[in-house]
């Protein structure tokens, strides 16, 4: 069953210099439980993709179905919601609200969909232990090493109990001894819960660690390629 | 789409807001502790300087009640228009609504008390004074009029005097000497305070009889007269400037005749209440022709209400000054708030990107922006009632206004609501995609 469908999407920036078409005519389906990778040179409109499936952008043409919901022309308050269920973030820069601690960013989803305070320390702790955080939870985003954070990053994501976990170069910041063990953390989740991952990536290991590589170039798909595991 | 799912959803996420928008105040401190100094000030300004113009007022008005209410005074500026004393009781009879009347004599005597000598101000009235002006005695009883048809050597001190003959016992029936005159104590008035009733503290009171003797006079400039009431006082005062008008022979019918002859024609100065009056108002024309009043006719009620219109003015006028730097406190919030939301769009497409919706960007900037200016204003309150009281340590009568505090913290609060509503709204409109990239 498809998680995402992407039918027939452009996405183009009009600004006074003219406008740049970022993606065109993009045509993606991915299955529930699938690992993908995105991959392709600088400009190639990897990021603005990853903003459309992720809900936060919308794109200037075609239809975007998600869990079989056309998403593509909703409001700016709907389409928060749907992140909130549906889709866990994690970003190159980590993303975290440094005036809070680990427990409290991990909560932060929470704290939108409006769950009790009991509950949601219990998940949030949960998730943190997941990511093997659970001596750190007091400790805010500045307190703890780059990994520590897209850690806490991931256990945010996971928190959600999302359908679709969305990465932007997740390694990208971090070196690559801990961009293998947060490459290794997304492979678990992928395997264990059966969470969808796409991940955008301009390196080839990390990009390995997926079944499934699409590859962009100047906003078109340019090949796709299946990895198959001994 | 219903916004809430819940009331746990809405108080989960109103508390988060509110605990997001404390931090924002105090991630900050030296920030913020400058802008809530800046509607602080304003406040401050607000409840200080409206404290200083309605202390302004309740002391004129306080002083125009101690001289009795419903009083009408006639007053002659011109010796040729004096009046002779007994006019005051037939005027009693004439006008309707009139009950007590005094002839007013001011002079000055050599007073010898016991050893010490010195001046004193000496004022002659009739029997009729403590009711006229609302006085009480404290010892003793106000003379009467059969002391006054009698010309009796009879005093009664006002409270200084009164209370510094003997170190604070009652001198009633011991006796002064006023130019030489034996004089009998027959009371003591109570006091009314410094300032107040034209200084009948620090005065002797004593038959207009015996005064105009004194004085070596036979006619007075003064009368007082008290109606019975506000209404009464309103429109014996029209009655008053048609006797005084004809008395001084300007022809209530005729008017034009006598000023046109080339006389220096006298004139009658009446001041009417606001409302008209049955009195013939063309009739007033030729007094205010004349350059001066010979005689002035005051209902003492309209001078207070004139004064108080007066003195709301000036109030308004301060809380108007002040409120000015309340806008440039509002406008500091604003300014504080634009920052902010600039500073933090990271941190909100973080929040959009997790689910955060309008409304919660919104109630968060609001009330951080709210927090600001709630503080401002109890600080300014505070600060405010401080200045008041510094004020009247500098010899002000400042009094701590409870409208102006209502007014002030008001405006500080809804400026703060107003002026954090733009960047409030700048931040929940911020698009998650931008937001991020920073
Ligand atoms: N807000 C924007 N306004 C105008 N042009 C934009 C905007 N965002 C992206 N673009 C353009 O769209 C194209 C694709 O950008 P995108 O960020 O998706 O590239 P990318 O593949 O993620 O590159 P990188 O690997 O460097 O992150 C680029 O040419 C970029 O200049
Ligand atoms: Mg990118």
């Amino acid at each position: 069953m498809e998680i995402l469908e992407l039918k027939g999407i452009s996405k183009e920036y009009r600004s006074g210099r003219g406008t740049v078409k970022a993606l065109s005519d993009i045509n993606l389906a991915v299955k529930k439980g699938e690992f993908v990778s995105i991959m392709g040179p600088s400009g190639s409109g990897k990021s603005t993709l990853l903003n459309i499936i992720g809900c936060l952008d919308r794109p200037t043409a075609g239809e975007y179905f998600l869990d079989g919901m056309k998403v593509d022309r909703l409001s700016d308050d709907k389409l928060a919601e749907i992140r909130n269920r549906y889709i866990g973030f994690v970003f190159q820069k980590f993303h975290l609200l440094q005036g809070l601690d680990a427990l409290g960013n991990v909560e932060l989803p929470l704290i939108y969909r409006g769950i009790g305070s009991a509950e949601r320390k219990r998940r949030a702790k949960e998730a943190l232990d997941a990511v093997g955080l659970s001596d750190r939870m007091r400790h805010r985003p500045s307190e703890l090493s780059g990994g520590e954070q897209q850690r806490v990053a991931i256990a945010r994501a996971l928190a959600q109990e999302p359908l679709l976990i969305l990465a932007d170069e997740p390694t990208g910041s971090l070196d690559s001894n801990t961009g293998r063990t947060i490459m290794e953390l997304f492979q678990k989740l992928n395997a264990e819960r059966g969470i969808t991952v796409v991940m955008v990536t301009h390196d080839r290991d990390m990009a390995g660690y997926g079944r499934r590589i699409v590859r962009l170039l100047d906003g078109r798909i340019k090949e796709e390629e299946f990895i198959v595991k001994m | 789409m219903k916004l809430f799912k819940s009331w746990l959803s809405f108080w989960v996420r109103f508390f988060f807001a509110a605990q997001m928008a404390w931090q924002g105040v105090t991630i900050n401190p030296l920030r913020s502790g400058l802008t809530v100094l800046g509607v602080a000030i304003g406040v401050a300004s607000v409840v200080s300087l409206m404290g200083i113009g309605e202390g302004a007022r309740l002391a004129v008005i306080k002083q125009f009640e101690s001289l009795g209410s419903n009083v009408i005074v006639i007053k002659a500026h011109d010796a040729s228009a004096e009046f002779a004393p007994e006019e005051a009781e037939e005027l009693v009879e004439r006008v309707s609504g009139l009950k007590y009347a005094s002839p007013v004599v001011n002079t000055n005597a050599v007073m010898r008390w016991r050893r010490a000598r010195g001046q004193v101000e000496i004022i002659g009235v009739s029997a009729d004074f403590p009711e006229l002006r609302d006085h009480k005695l404290i010892a003793g009883r106000f003379f009467t009029k059969w002391h006054v048809e009698q010309r009796s050597p009879v005093a009664v001190l006002g409270y200084n005097i009164g209370a510094g003959l003997l170190g604070g016992r009652s001198p009633v029936g011991q006796t002064l000497t006023l130019n030489g005159q034996t004089y009998r104590i027959v009371g003591v008035l109570e006091k009314k305070g410094s300032g107040q009733a034209e200084n009948i503290d620090d005065k002797i009171v004593i038959p207009y009889t015996t005064a105009l003797k004194i004085a070596g006079k036979r006619t007075v400039d003064e009368l007082w007269v008290k109606a019975e009431s506000a209404k009464a006082a309103d429109l014996a005062i029209a009655q008053l400037g048609r006797i005084y008008r004809r008395k001084l022979g300007l022809d209530v019918t005729a008017p034009k005749a006598v000023t046109g002859g080339g006389q220096q024609a006298p004139g009658v100065g009446a001041e009417y209440p606001e409302e008209p009056q049955p009195s013939p108002q063309p009739e007033e024309q030729p007094s205010l022709d004349l350059g001066k009043d010979i005689i002035t006719i005051t209902n003492l009620n309209t001078l207070v209400e004139e004064a108080d219109k007066a003195n709301r003015v000036m109030t308004l006028l301060l809380g108007g000054i002040a409120a000015v730097s309340l806008l440039v406190g509002g406008l500091g919030i604003m300014n504080i708030m634009l920052v902010a939301v600039t500073e933090r769009t990271g941190e909100i497409g973080v929040r959009r990107a997790l689910g955060a919706k309008k409304f919660d960007l919104l109630l968060q900037f609001l009330l951080e922006a709210f927090y600001l200016s709630g503080i401002g204003a109890a600080a300014g309150t505070a600060f405010g009632i401080w200045g008041v009281d510094i004020f009247n340590r500098y010899g002000f009568n400042a009094v701590i206004s409870a409208d102006a505090i209502k007014v002030a913290v008001f405006v500080a609060l809804s400026c703060g609501l107003l002026f954090g509503v733009y960047p409030a709204w700048t931040a929940s409109s911020v698009p998650p995609v931008e937001a991020l990239r920073r």
